[in-house]
C-alpha cells in the first residue's frame, strides 16, 4: 500500500476511533442518573424497613446491601465518567496531531519537487514531533481503554448480585404480607434500575470492543507509517 | 502562488504572497509577508491550516526559514494565525507577537505562553535583528484587538485586514491597478466587517502621520504611491457598520 492511501486510512481510523470515543462517552453519561437513582433506592429501602416496624428486620439487612450495591454502582460510574473525559480528549488531540501530521507530508512533497533556500532538516523537526506526540498519545489512548475496560467490567458482577437482591426482597416482602407492601415497590424498583444497568453496560462493553478493534488496526497502520519513516 | 519583492535595499527587504490558485474556492485568498533584516526574518499573518504547506514551500524558495524568528498576528482570526502551532513545532523558540487582548484565545490553537509576546493596546516597537517596526494600534478594524505594523526604512504599512478586497477567484493581480474600479470588491467587506468610524478615524489619523508608500492589506490588493492617500480618502467617506441590507 503507498504512502497516501496509509494516510488517508490512518485519517479515516482516526475520525472513526473519535466518533466511537464520543458515542461511548454519550452511553457512559446515561449511567449518571441511575448512579441517582441507586441512592434514591437506597433511601427508599431505608424508609420502608423502618416503616416494617419490627416485621422489617430481614428488610433491614437487606437495606444494607441494597445500600452497599448503590454505592459501588456509584464508585463505578464515577471512576468511568473520570476515565472517558480523558479518552475523548486524547482521541481528539490524535486527529488534531494527525491533521497536522498530514499537512507536514504535504509540506515534505512540495519541497521534494522544488529548490528551495530552507534547508531540508528544518520542517523535518516538526514533522518528528507531531510522530513523536502521534505515538505517545496513541499509547495514553490504548492504556486508558483498557483502565476503562478495567472499570466497567465489575458492573456485570453488580447487575448480577442486584438481580439476587430484587428476588430476595421480592420473597421477603411477599412473606411479610402487609408489613412487605413498600418493600415490594423497592424490589421492582431494584429489579429495574440492575435491568437498565445490564442493558447499558452490555451495550457499551460492545462499543468499547468495537473501539479496541479499531485502535488495534489504527495501530497496525500507524506502526507501517510512523515508525518505517 | 504568486511570490513578489517589495522592497530591497542592504540587508533589508519585504516579500508578499498571495493569489494561491490552489486553494479551494469557499477559502479566502490570504496575503502573506515575509520581512527580512540581515538574515533574519519576521512573518506578518503566517495563515491558516488550510495554506500551511503552501506558504512554507513558497517562502522556502526565497529564504531560510529556519532564520523566521518570529511571527506576527495582527489578529486572532483563523485566516491570519491558525498555522501558529505547526510554525511552532518546526521551530519551538519562535516568538510570536500578538495584541495582548487575545493572548488567551489564541493559545487555544495549541501554542504555550513562553512563545507568546503580547502587544499592549497602545501598540509600540518590535526588532527585528536590531531594525525597529512601529506597531500601530488598528482596534476595531475589524477585530477588537487589532494591530498594524510600519516600517520606516521601506516606507512599507501593513493593514491586516483594513484596505482588504474580496476579489474574484482568478484575480492575480497584486497590486491595485484601477483603483476605482477596485473600491467594488472593498466596500462590502469594510462595511460588513468594521464597526467603528471612530475607530477609523483614529487609525486614518495615525496612517496620515507617517511617510508611507505601501498600504499591504491580507486580502486583496496592495495599494502603492498616490493610490494610498486615495485609499485612505476612500475609506474615511466609508460609513462602517452600516452594511444592514441583508439584516432584517
Amino acid at each position: 500500500m503507498s504512502g497516501n492511501l496509509y494516510t488517508r486510512k490512518m485519517g479515516e481510523e482516526y475520525n472513526t476511533i473519535f466518533r466511537q470515543c464520543v458515542s461511548l462517552n454519550t452511553e457512559l453519561h446515561k449511567l449518571v442518573p441511575l448512579a441517582k437513582q441507586m441512592h434514591l433506592l437506597s433511601s427508599n429501602a431505608v424508609s420502608s424497613a423502618a416503616r416494617a416496624g419490627s416485621e422489617g428486620d430481614a428488610f433491614r439487612v437487606l437495606t444494607q446491601d441494597i445500600q452497599l450495591l448503590g454505592d459501588e454502582v456509584s464508585d463505578c460510574i464515577g471512576d468511568t465518567q473520570k476515565v472517558i473525559g480523558e479518552i475523548v480528549k486524547l482521541a481528539s488531540n490524535l486527529a488534531k496531531l494527525f491533521s497536522h501530521y498530514m499537512i507536514y507530508m504535504s509540506l515534505q512533497e512540495r519541497l521534494e519537487d522544488q529548490e528551495t533556500m530552507t534547508s531540508a532538516t528544518f520542517f523535518e523537526h516538526g514533522h518528528q514531533l507531531v510522530a513523536e506526540e502521534l505515538k505517545a498519545n496513541n499509547y495514553k489512548l490504548s492504556r486508558s481503554l483498557n483502565s476503562l475496560s478495567n472499570l466497567l467490567s465489575p458492573i456485570a458482577r453488580l447487575v448480577k448480585k442486584g438481580e439476587y437482591l430484587a428476588v430476595f426482597s421480592s420473597v421477603e416482602a411477599a412473606s411479610a404480607g402487609e408489613h412487605g407492601v413498600s418493600f415490594e415497590a423497592v424490589s421492582s424498583m431494584l429489579r429495574e434500575l440492575v435491568g437498565q444497568l445490564g442493558l447499558q453496560s452490555a451495550r457499551q462493553r460492545s462499543l468499547l470492543r468495537d473501539l479496541s478493534d479499531a485502535m488495534e488496526k489504527q495501530q497496525i497502520n500507524q506502526g507501517k507509517l510512523l515508525y518505517a519513516r | 502562488m504568486r511570490v513578489e519583492k517589495l522592497y530591497k535595499k542592504d540587508t533589508h527587504s519585504w516579500m508578499v504572497m498571495g493569489r494561491d490558485a490552489e486553494r479551494r474556492e469557499e477559502v479566502i485568498d490570504t496575503n502573506h509577508y515575509l520581512i527580512e533584516h540581515d538574515g533574519r526574518g519576521l512573518l506578518l499573518d503566517p495563515g491558516g491550516v488550510e495554506n500551511f504547506s503552501v506558504v512554507a514551500a513558497e517562502f522556502s524558495k526565497h529564504f531560510e526559514l529556519a532564520n523566521v524568528e518570529a511571527i506576527f498576528a495582527s489578529h486572532q482570526d483563523p485566516d491570519v494565525i491558525s498555522s501558529l502551532p505547526l510554525w511552532v513545532q518546526a521551530n519551538p523558540d519562535l516568538i510570536v507577537y500578538m495584541p495582548q487582548i487575545w493572548v488567551s484565545f489564541i493559545t487555544h490553537f495549541g501554542v504555550k505562553l513562553e512563545n507568546i509576546r503580547p502587544i499592549p493596546d497602545e501598540g509600540g516597537v518590535i526588532t527585528l535583528a536590531g531594525h525597529e517596526l512601529e506597531v500601530v494600534p488598528a482596534h476595531y478594524l475589524h477585530s477588537s484587538g487589532n494591530l498594524s505594523v510600519y516600517d520606516p526604512q521601506s516606507k512599507i504599512f501593513f493593514s491586516g485586514d483594513i484596505g482588504a478586497a474580496l476579489l474574484p477567484h482568478d484575480s492575480t493581480n497584486l497590486f491595485v491597478e484601477d483603483f476605482d474600479a477596485h473600491t467594488q470588491y472593498m466596500e462590502y467587506f469594510h462595511r460588513r466587517w468594521m464597526p467603528s468610524n471612530t475607530a477609523k478615524m483614529r487609525w486614518i489619523a495615525e496612517v496620515r502621520k507617517r511617510d508611507v508608500e505601501m498600504l499591504c492589506p491580507q486580502h486583496g490588493a496592495i495599494f502603492k504611491g498616490e493610490d494610498v492617500a486615495r485609499f485612505l480618502s476612500w475609506f474615511e467617506n466609508l460609513d462602517l457598520g452600516s452594511a444592514w441590507n441583508n439584516v432584517r
